[in-house]
């Protein structure tokens, strides 16, 4: 349609009118988050770039281009290839656990009894403790000497009191010990995501399915589950991120050992980076987790936007 | 309307009002002849493993300096696994400490921090000149630049239980490795009792890999710089420890932090572990009995020498942003006129770098009235003829501390030790990722 003169005069006017005020109030509203994700995650990201396409040391004073120099010197370092598989087995491994155990947990809280706020509240403590409390009780737990776990086992005479496991001290128990940890304290966080999405599943479904003969386990692979699958992949999605990016478990339980096996990417990071002193190499570490992050972020957004469609 | 106005200010005039007085007040509010603000000397250093210590520092040493010099002297105490973290943080913010204290030579820093030769010649011109282990821990021979004073270091010598080692046959402790491996291994099929060299990614580790080292021979670079840890004697030095592993400790060692070792031994779980004093100083305290029962060695003599890294090393650092960079290098020369105190008051934990300050060392540290026997601390009269500076035989530069910082080397012998990979193997890929750092530390 072919657009006249006189349309174009009416419309210049509208085009050229003052801004609103609930326009202006909407951008002043919005600009401290935008201001908050510049400054705290987009110029570190810059940074961090830069870092790792430069000769960054903790303390050099200028800054010369490398190219991918650091990059290629990280992927020849066997500790840099433990570290990535490792990422990847920490994540799905303990977001398997913790979606499973979230999900029985959430059942379980659903139902009324006595004392459910209580057991509510304990039950998240995990997550609202400051981790690096919570690690450090675990490392006690899990200590050489000091075992309360090799204590009790040896008491009902499983393990010799002479001869414990060392939970950290193995790479395949010291690996099982992170993901272990690292699940408790993110079990929390899926519940309570994965119980708003149960109690928001309409009552008459699972009454309909009873009277229809569907048992428990009909009812909550059928119905229940494919009910609350946005719900779970949200959750999924927030523990992946949390659990990529996280080097506390890991740095608080084992620092990457024993012999760098249980070193992921973050951890390995900080260690070559502030405590090697090469923030360069640190950086390029760093930056590995950059297109698994966006992925997810993007996956995050596509079932955020699915669940507003629904 | 008009009548409203009247009545009072409105909310709007009186934001109005504050705001301008707020603004006239930090524009001009103040006098403009500010009296002089009293100079500061900051100071950020560790809780010292002696609390005794901090308390002489802070509040006799400094409060002292300070007066005598009409300087605030305001001291910052941190962790010891916060140190690394806290200076790349000031670093980067160019802002912090007019003095920066680290536990280990931060060479790295070079470009951040000033030339301490000065602080050196003052203090040569009284004490003399400072041990080799201080120099080579503090001076790049590159750039001839001093880039930290030390003062002081640890010694790392051997903690025994004299009531185990006496029974097996070695009533002085072990004197060489071999004698560790031979006792350690009857103590642990006698009483249970395991050998407590780590094999752990933690400071003790580190210290102690070395030591077993150099003992035999080896090292990660020659007196060049040049990286050689792929050599026969880190082949055999490296079969020595998994022998050594498997017939005398238990699995814990690849479990420890720094603190394991003397937890270990104080709970009467170890026989025998490499450490500073702070393992006997702490069961003088805590547990007397167990303190007559561990005694000290030197370090252990292998086939080629005798010889052990410091335990940690003092390094004062001034930064090129210090803002009283003066005051600071008056500090540390004043500190070395009074490190006697300073050696008495860490209660021998702190060696000095200029002997000639604790010239009645060696007698003091034979009658300790804490020691039983009170000659207990007397073998380490003779360090200097077995404590070396890490990266020995050459200098602890930016490349052999990015090394020690990541864990090279306990690495490597952890995975021999766990028979992950042959002796002959991990040597080799000790050396690529030495080489990769080397190389990196080059051109920086």
């Amino acid at each position: 349609m072919a657009v006249t003169g006189a349309a174009l005069e009416r419309a210049a006017p509208r085009r050229r009118r003052r801004v609103s005020g609930a326009t202006r109030l909407g951008v002043a509203l919005f600009s401290p988050a935008l201001v908050y994700i510049a400054a705290l995650l987009g110029l570190p990201l810059v940074l961090a770039f830069l870092y790792s396409v430069g000769d960054v040391t903790v303390g050099s004073v200028g800054y010369e281009f490398v190219g991918l120099e650091n990059f290629r010197s990280v992927v020849e370092s066997p500790s840099f290839r433990r570290a990535l598989v490792n990422s990847f087995v920490f994540t799905i491994a303990s977001q398997v656990i913790v979606i499973v155990c979230a999900n029985a947990l959430a059942l379980a809280l659903r139902e009324r009894f006595r004392g459910r706020g209580l057991v509510r509240f304990l039950i998240l403590l995990p997550w609202v403790a400051p981790i690096s409390l919570g690690a450090i009780g675990w490392k006690w737990i899990l200590d050489s000497i000091y075992s309360v776990v090799n204590w009790v086992l040896a008491k009902m005479h499983l393990v010799n009191l002479f001869d414990p496991p060392m939970w950290l001290g193995r790479p395949a128990l010291a690996m099982a010990s992170v993901i272990a940890v690292h699940s408790w304290r993110m079990i929390p966080f899926s519940t309570v995501i994965l119980l708003a999405g149960l109690t928001s599943i309409p009552k008459e479904l699972p009454e309909a399915a009873a009277v229809d003969g569907a048992g428990f386990w009909r009812t909550h692979f059928e119905i229940t589950l494919p009910m609350m699958r946005p719900i779970i992949n949200v959750a999924v999605l927030f523990g992946v991120v949390f659990t990529f990016t996280d080097m506390t478990v890991v740095y608080i339980l084992t620092r990457g050992g024993p012999y760098d096996s249980t070193q992921v990417l973050p951890s390995l990071a900080f260690q070559t980076g502030v405590l090697g002193s090469d923030l360069a190499e640190g950086a390029a570490i760093s930056m590995f987790l950059v297109p698994i992050l966006v992925a997810v972020a993007a996956l995050m957004l596509r079932v955020a936007h699915r669940a507003e469609v629904v | 309307m008009a009548s409203d106005r009247r009545r009072g200010l409105t909310r709007r005039e009186i934001l109005k009002a504050a705001g301008v007085g707020a603004l006239a007040a930090a524009a001009g509010g103040t006098p403009r002849h500010v009296r002089a603000q009293q100079k500061t000397l900051k100071i950020v250093q560790w809780s010292h493993f002696v609390p005794g210590y901090d308390k002489w520092f802070d509040g006799v040493f400094c409060k002292q300096w300070g007066a005598k010099h009409g300087v605030q002297v305001v001291v910052d105490h941190i962790a010891i696994g916060e140190i690394n973290a806290r200076a790349a943080a000031e670093v980067s913010a160019q802002r912090g400490h007019d003095l920066f204290m680290f536990l280990s030579p931060p060479a790295a820093y070079e470009k951040q921090v000033i030339d301490h030769t000065e602080i050196y010649q003052a203090v040569e011109k009284k004490w003399g000149k400072p041990i080799d282990l201080g120099h080579k821990s503090t001076f790049n021979p590159k750039t001839k630049k001093y880039f930290a004073f030390s003062d002081s270091y640890v010694p790392d010598p051997g903690n025994y239980r004299q009531d185990l080692w006496s029974q097996v046959g070695f009533p002085k402790g072990p004197d060489t490795w071999d004698d560790l491996r031979k006792g350690g291994k009857a103590i642990k099929d006698k009483f249970g009792n395991p050998v407590g060299i780590g094999l752990s990614q933690e400071l003790d580790t580190n210290m102690a890999v070395r030591a077993v080292m150099w003992s035999f021979g080896a090292s990660e670079q020659d007196a060049e710089g040049r990286v050689v840890i792929n050599s026969p004697q880190t082949i055999e030095a490296l079969k020595y420890m998994r022998a050594l592993y498997k017939e005398a400790e238990t699995g814990e060692v690849f479990t420890w932090d720094p603190s394991s070792n003397n937890r270990g031994i104080l709970a009467g779980k170890l026989s025998f572990v490499a450490n500073a004093i702070s393992v006997t100083r702490t069961a003088e305290k805590e547990n007397p009995e167990m303190s007559k029962k561990i005694q000290i060695v030197p370090a252990l003599k292998g086939p080629v020498r005798r010889m052990a890294a410091e335990h940690v090393m003092d390094c004062y650092a001034i930064w090129r942003f210090a803002e009283n960079p003066e005051g600071a290098k008056q500090f540390l020369v004043d500190y070395i006129d009074a490190f006697a105190e300073a050696f008495k008051a860490s209660e021998f934990y702190n060696f000095p770098c200029f002997p000639k300050t604790v010239p009645d060392l060696k007698q003091q540290i034979a009658n300790d009235p804490k020691g039983v026997p009170p000659d207990k601390y007397a073998v380490l009269g003779n360090v200097l003829e077995w404590a070396t500076n890490v990266g020995y035989p050459g200098y602890a530069t930016a490349a052999v501390d990015e090394a020690f910082n990541t864990f090279v080397l306990p690495t490597m012998f952890a995975k021999v030790a766990r028979d992950e990979l042959s002796p002959e193997d991990s040597a080799k890929a000790a050396e690529k990722e030495l080489k990769r750092i080397w190389d990196k530390w080059k051109t920086a």
